[in-house]
């Protein structure tokens, strides 16, 4: 008794379906109040709709079972259900004893429509029918029940494709005629004699169905809005909703399943390449070593016979590869003269140190040298096409025309490239007044500009020392001097202290400069000369140094001076 | 099925039901009157009227009684001598002119058409245009399309609103035209009920009765014969329309085939080969068969055994086709074949591990021990599958008392072996039953107790005693049960494409 007050105290565990119940008989449990323990049991449902769970019979069942359990003795009770009779057709004439069993088990896929032959069934109409219609017959073409069938069956199959919808739109009943030309092997021979006769028997059948089926049949889904509320509608095709949801979930996964399939694929190709290659190189070792070996027994061969020769050819399989040539690298060279600076080359293409194909200075002297001669040359063509057909009438021109093949020989080479080309004509009278010009330098190459003055402004953005000057004089005697101004000596020229100090007074003396800083050619006094000739248009001259630019794209400064390679400092 | 038991309780809300005498020709369909009922009076509902013979008959539902009771009677039985209750009005106000018509327009048109159509349902409901739908067309709420269901009652909330277009009380109409409108005026109700009716309606209407479909509530099929049997069906399926005209329906005891005339079921039984059920048989002793039957491959049969047994099953479906289900088929033999005693099917699929979707011993084979061996099989069949079973809820009241007479015993053998432990899912485990099921059993029977602070399972007297005297009535009956032994049979696989269904 205490123990059961202490019982109580303590509230119950949960029961737990995993753990371990001791199963006890009536008589080793205590008597308790049960609805104590039912309290902490989760109410289990019946699992019948709780609309029929209070229904009067199976009430009536569950509380006389629960008696029952409890120990009353009950009389079973049933719930009660409508009757089943025997039936007072003949079972034995419907149902003929035709069943043997077989010793294995029946396996079995033939469906309904396989095994009860014809479909359509002979109502009492037809059998009256077929009756008077085989008494009117003679007795040697009696039309039997099946062939009966076999053509009322036509008939319905018939118009059942031909008048798909006959029960809603009403059609009239398909003709004779159109079910004839219908007939194919489901209408036997014998059957299709007696067709025309039996046709109005079914006609008037059909009229009275209002031309429906005469067998009836099942509601199906029409795909109207009547369907859903129509308890006769039945065995609606499912909607394959969550089908297609799963399919898209299949998709990825199949493409990921796709993607690992290719990567594996391809792993395994590259493996088995690999091993193509080892095998490859396995055999190529065994054929050099047979190579060896053989040459070796040649050799022996050759030796005890005394045969004297070259052994090297024999026994060397490759010739000694071509010493690379010393390539020089004539193509950077010729790229960095007008002004693209070739890189210093430290490596050769193949990546080796520039040691053993070595580039000798005066090789490369020289060839700078004949690329800048070449140059020259070339500008100087241009330059006299481009004079051709006019007459230089410059008054003491600061750029002085150029003389007729004038023999570059006899100059020393000049290493700047400044006086060349020519500049345009800055100005034209008709150009002057045409404010188009500037756009229009396809203009510029026809032969109708008179330029008066012609010159070589360097430009302002060129620092003045940097520029270089030239001026031709007629001396004495008629010897054509030529003056410079600003020119330096090639740097890469190696001359040494002797020969330099041979030209220290051939240029003009640094002092000079100084003492004398007004320079005639100075842009300032040009402009001023420029303008006592003409009313100075400013916009010209940029014009014209647009275009300048527009014609050659070597290295300039900003404003398409022609700047000396820059590779030459 | 949700819809009567709104009906049986008017739920919580107390609305006044309106009581009062009645005369013969003011009954009318949705009235509650007392009826006479195997010597006694019940309240009993009139779901649907037609002439007879020149006389008025009723189809009654008995209020607390199952629907396989609702039965077609007499005007003798209906005691008028007590006060009837008329059905919710739509709108008070207008209930005057709703009685007013009612009371005339069945009783009149019955006599006119009394020769025509003997089976003639009246089907009308309220002549009044405030009697309207619900739902409006194409909104009535399908049953889930996701789930194999088979076994849910469909909620398709539609409602008979064929009084919206008044009938002439002249007009002569057969039973398919009166049914066919009646379908078509519950998917499409005319134009004539303004929103606000409708709105009120949905409001107001606190019995879902009135929203059922009221044709598959009352039987359609008078008798069926099968076999050698005559059966008197309990629900309403939906064979062809035809058939309601006929007395009785011919069903071939191998094919399952119906027939409305005995002479084109004759000529059917001349034609007819199949002597089994289509299907591959996976059991055999010496007392039954078992077929394994798929619907997908047999759909005909399994079409045609779905319209039978809905016959004799209120919460099922035929809603949907039966591609998705195998169908499991016991059969008892003899020199004419295999007779079909009883069945059960399964989706291929369970989403909810359900073992069993329907089951169903016919009428003319219950009783007889046959349903415990049709669920001890399903039992079987999960065993084998390695999985815990249970069957799809709802379940009938025969089929709860036929689960739990199974449980019950299947556990308290168990229990009886000796055992000093036992925990609830070994029990499941060993019986292939859930875990809930198990805690079911054994709460109903009142073994489950609290006993030294712990809990522990008790056999009872009671229990035993009645294991007992069930035992000692095997002995002289035989007993009969499923030899796993027996059973050929593996677990069949599906691949995506056959559990959908394409067609």
């Amino acid at each position: 008794m205490t123990q059961r007050v202490t019982g109580q105290r303590f509230r119950q565990r949960k029961l737990s379906t995993k753990q371990n119940l001791p199963v006890l008989r009536e008589h080793e449990v205590e008597k308790l109040a049960d609805d104590d323990a039912a309290r902490h049991i989760p109410k289990v449902e019946t699992g019948v709709e709780k609309g029929e769970e209070i229904e009067h019979h199976l009430q009536a069942v569950i509380s006389a079972s629960q008696a029952a359990a409890s120990g009353g003795n009950v009389a079973q009770l049933y719930i009660p259900t409508p009757d089943a009779v025997a039936s007072k057709l003949q079972y034995e004439d419907l149902y003929p004893r035709h069943f043997t069993q077989p010793a294995t088990y029946i396996r079995f896929s033939s469906t309904v429509e396989d095994m009860v032959g014809c479909p359509y069934c002979m109502t009492s109409d037809d059998v009256i029918f077929l009756k008077s219609y085989n008494q009117k017959k003679g007795k040697t073409v009696q039309c039997s029940e099946d062939e009966f069938e076999e053509v009322m069956n036509f008939f319905e199959e018939t118009s059942q494709t031909k008048q798909p919808f006959a029960a809603v739109d009403n059609p009239p009943v398909v003709s004779y005629e159109e079910l004839e030309a219908e007939f194919d092997e489901t209408i036997s021979e014998p059957a299709r004699r007696f067709a025309r006769d039996i046709y109005n028997h079914w006609k008037n059948q059909r009229l009275l169905k209002g031309n429906r089926p005469l067998i009836p049949s099942l509601k199906f889904e029409t795909n109207l809005e009547t369907d859903d509320s129509d308890p006769y509608v039945c065995f609606r095709r499912r909607e394959v909703r969550q089908v297609r949801k799963t399919r898209g979930r299949d998709a990825q996964v199949t493409e990921k399943l796709k993607k690992l399939r290719k990567e594996l694929e391809e792993a395994r190709y590259l493996m088995a390449q690999v091993k193509r290659r080892e095998m490859v190189i396995r055999d190529q070792l065994a054929m050099d070593r047979q190579i060896f070996d053989q040459r070796t027994a040649v050799k022996e061969i050759k030796r005890k016979l005394g045969i004297k020769g070259d052994d090297e050819e024999l026994l060397i399989n490759q010739k000694p590869a071509p010493k690379p040539k010393p390539k020089v690298d004539v193509q950077a060279v010729q790229r960095g003269i007008p002004g693209m600076g070739p890189k210093p080359q430290l490596t050769r293409p193949d990546g080796r140190l520039l040691d053993s194909d070595l580039v000798y200075l005066e090789e490369q002297q020289a060839k700078r040298s004949e690329a800048i001669e070449g140059f020259i040359e070339e500008n100087l063509m241009k330059h006299q096409k481009w004079n051709i057909g006019w007459v230089d009438q410059t008054w003491r021109p600061i750029t002085p025309p150029l003389e007729q093949a004038a023999p570059k020989a006899g100059f020393r080479p000049v290493f700047t490239s400044s006086q060349l080309p020519t500049p345009p004509a800055s100005e034209s009278s008709e150009a002057a007044g045409d404010q188009m010009e500037a756009d229009q330098p396809t203009k510029q190459v026809e032969p109708r500009r008179s330029a008066r003055i012609r010159y070589a402004t360097p430009p302002d953005d060129v620092p003045y020392q940097d520029q270089r000057r030239f001026r031709r004089r007629t001396g004495r005697g008629g010897r054509v001097m030529i003056d410079r101004r600003g020119v330096k000596r090639q740097k890469l020229d190696s001359i040494d202290e002797r020969v330099a100090d041979r030209f220290k007074y051939s240029g003009d003396s640094s002092e000079d400069e100084q003492v004398y800083p007004v320079d005639w050619t100075d842009n300032l006094h040009i402009r001023y000369r420029i303008m006592i000739d003409r009313q100075g248009d400013k916009q010209h001259a940029q014009a014209a140094a647009q275009n300048r630019r527009a014609i050659e794209n070597h290295n300039r400064s900003a404003s398409g001076y022609l700047l000396p390679p820059s590779n030459a400092g | 099925m949700a819809p009567r038991e709104n009906s049986h309780e008017p739920g919580g809300t107390p609305v006044p039901v309106e009581t009062g005498f009645a005369t013969l020709a003011t009954l009318r369909i949705g009235v509650k009157a007392f009826v006479e009922k195997d010597g006694e009076k019940r309240k009993a509902e009139i779901l649907s009227m037609q002439t007879r013979r020149g006389k008025p008959t009723f189809y009654v539902h008995y209020e607390e009684f199952n629907k396989r009771l609702d039965e077609w009677i007499s005007a003798d039985r209906i005691d008028l001598s007590r006060e009837v209750e008329w059905p919710a009005p739509e709108k008070p106000e207008k209930k005057k002119t709703t009685t007013n018509q009612k009371a005339q327009a069945p009783s009149k048109s019955d006599q006119r058409n009394q020769k025509k159509s003997r089976s003639k349902l009246d089907r009308e409901v309220s002549a009044t245009p405030e009697a309207t739908s619900v739902n409006l067309p194409g909104k009535a709420p399908r049953p889930t399309k996701a789930g194999g269901k088979e076994n849910k009652e469909l909620l398709v909330t539609s409602e008979v609103t064929d009084g919206s277009t008044p009938k002439p009380d002249d007009e002569e109409m057969d039973l398919v035209d009166v049914q066919d409108a009646a379908a078509a005026a519950k998917a499409a109700p005319t134009e004539i009920y303004s929103r606000e009716d409708e709105i009120e309606k949905l409001r107001t209407s606190g019995s879902m009765t009135q929203n059922q479909t009221e044709i598959s509530r009352v039987r359609n099929l008078e008798k069926i014969q099968m076999g050698k049997f005559e059966i008197e069906p309990w629900y309403f399926s939906p064979y062809p329309i035809d058939f309601v005209d006929s007395e009785m329906v011919f069903i071939c005891e191998y094919c399952l085939s119906y027939y409305g005339e005995v002479t084109q079921f004759e000529r059917h039984r001349t034609k007819c080969t199949l002597l089994h059920p289509p299907g591959n048989e996976i059991y055999r002793d010496d007392y039954v068969s078992f077929f394994e039957i798929d619907g997908r491959r047999q759909r005909t049969w399994c079409r045609n055994l779905c319209l039978l047994s809905k016959l004799f099953l209120d919460h099922k479906t035929l809603y949907y086709d039966v591609d998705p289900f195998l169908f499991y088929c016991m059969c008892t033999r003899d020199e004419h074949g295999c007779h079909l005693v009883g069945y059960f099917s399964k989706e291929k699929e369970s989403a909810e591990g359900y073992n069993v979707a329907c089951i169903l011993t016919l009428p003319q084979y219950q009783r007889k021990g046959f349903g415990k061996l049709l669920i001890a099989f399903s039992y079987e069949l999960s065993k084998r599958e390695g999985k815990l079973g249970s069957p799809e809820k709802p379940l009938s009241d025969l089929g709860l008392l036929g689960y739990r007479a199974y449980w019950q015993e299947t556990i308290v053998d168990l229990l009886m072996e000796g055992k000093v432990e036992a925990n609830i899912e070994d029990l499941g485990a060993t019986t292939a039953m859930t875990t809930n099921d198990v805690l079911h059993t054994l709460q109903n029977l009142n073994m489950l107790r609290y006993n030294k602070n712990q809990h522990v399972i008790v056999l009872t007297d009671a229990v035993i005693e009645q294991r007992e005297r069930q035992k000692a009535k095997e002995k002289i009956k035989g007993k009969r049960s499923i030899d796993p032994e027996r059973l050929q049979w593996k677990p069949p696989i599906f691949s995506a494409a056959s559990r959908t269904w394409n067609w």
